[in-house]
């Protein structure tokens, strides 16, 4: 008898699978892609995070300066650290998330982790958001309560003209400024998350489906 | 329409799905991966389920379909075999003829093919499921001769790990 044999009759006795996946487990299968979705959610999340980190750290000295000037330093140092502690946070969710969302789930507890993702990116962007309208308020207000300091921090050397008529044209220029980014942030958000979203959302829908027929 | 052929692709997988678990045991050596390639099979099967017409066996077609799946997507990764994963799954002797020495070797067996690569795996899997020259050769899509020839190295290759 070919050595082989003997192993091929273990093989053919040897017990079935006990973890068996169910028919419904199988839908989920074929139907699913929520937990790449959710995946990619959080890669975004953490290159976000490395860009505007980069960002900052990349700021020309000048932008310091301003601030110095502007004595806002602290301001400064305080809210960007309490900042990227708070983006740190989402991006630990993400991943939370993103575990939690393990293929092999029935489909109620799938569809409530789908709803704890859709939520979880709700308040990123809202906060994000409101983080920077604030953060755009908050420089105006120190920047304009004071004409002096701002006369400092924006080298105008020339006495001839008059400050009050130049803090109402910069005041103008920040608000559009300040609209122009929140509204392209605001474009990003819609465009990173909104297509991932949507995906998720086509998802949630069948299961929804699905979970009507079991 | 859509529904039909769902309903039925589910039913017929859902009998059949001791197939793939037997192709993920040889292909993977711990639970998660075990189950990651599961998924990863069933969503091929499923793309694929509108081009099987029915003039193979579901079974048969679905040995192509899920080794050729399994074989593509351990080519792309480098993962390696750690020896420590293999002690993770334990392969059992069905319970009504249980036979130790028959677990030893079936044991012994499942570590010698995570040795091979993943050609002599797929080949070794249907020989040890006693497939006909014929269907090998147009499982892993190569001609009768080939197939045979490939399988005798394979065998070889298997007897010279198995030995003590």
């Amino acid at each position: 008898m070919d050595a082989l044999e003997k192993y091929k009759q273990s093989w053919n006795h040897q017990s079935e699978e006990k973890d068996k996946f169910s028919t419904e487990q199988i839908y989920n299968f074929t139907h699913k892609k929520s937990s790449s979705v959710v995946k990619w959610i959080f890669i975004i999340g953490i290159l976000e995070f490395v860009f505007w980190g980069g960002i900052t750290f990349m700021l020309p000295d000048s932008v310091y300066k301003m601030y110095e000037d502007l004595e806002m330093t602290t301001f400064f140092y305080v809210s960007s650290v309490i900042h990227y502690l708070v983006l740190l946070i989402f991006i630990y969710l993400f991943y939370k998330n993103y575990k939690q969302i393990s293929v092999l789930e029935n489909t109620k507890k799938l569809i409530k982790s789908i709803l704890k993702v859709r939520k979880t990116v709700k308040y990123y962007v809202i906060y994000n958001l409101l983080g920077f309208i604030f953060g755009g308020i908050t420089i105006n207000f120190f920047m304009f309560s004071d004409t002096d300091k701002l006369q400092k921090a924006i080298n105008i050397q020339n006495s001839h003209l008059d400050i009050d008529k130049v803090v109402i044209y910069m005041m103008i220029g920040q608000l559009i400024v300040i609209s122009v980014f929140t509204l392209l942030l605001w474009l990003f958000y819609k465009l990173a998350y909104g297509i991932l979203l949507k995906k998720l959302n086509k998802n949630y829908a069948e299961l929804i489906k699905l979970d009507e027929h079991i | 329409m859509q529904k039909d052929l769902e309903s039925k692709f589910l039913s017929d997988f859902e009998k059949n799905q001791n197939i793939v678990h037997k192709i993920c045991r040889i292909y993977t050596t711990n639970k998660h991966a075990h189950d990651d390639l599961f998924q990863e099979i069933t969503i091929q099967l499923w793309k694929n389920y509108t081009k099987f017409r029915g003039d193979s066996k579901f079974s048969t077609w679905m040995y192509r379909v899920a080794l050729n799946t399994a074989i593509s997507l351990y080519r792309k990764s480098t993962r390696t075999i750690k020896t420590q994963d293999i002690s993770e799954i334990a392969f059992k002797i069905k319970s009504n003829d249980y036979d130790d020495t028959q677990e030893k070797q079936l044991q012994s067996l499942y570590k010698a093919i995570h040795q091979l690569n993943d050609i002599d795996k797929a080949l070794i899997f249907l020989y040890l499921e006693d497939k006909p020259y014929k269907e090998i050769s147009e499982t892993l899509g190569i001609s009768s001769v080939n197939a045979r020839v490939k399988m005798n190295r394979a065998k070889e290759k298997l007897k010279n790990i198995l030995k003590p």
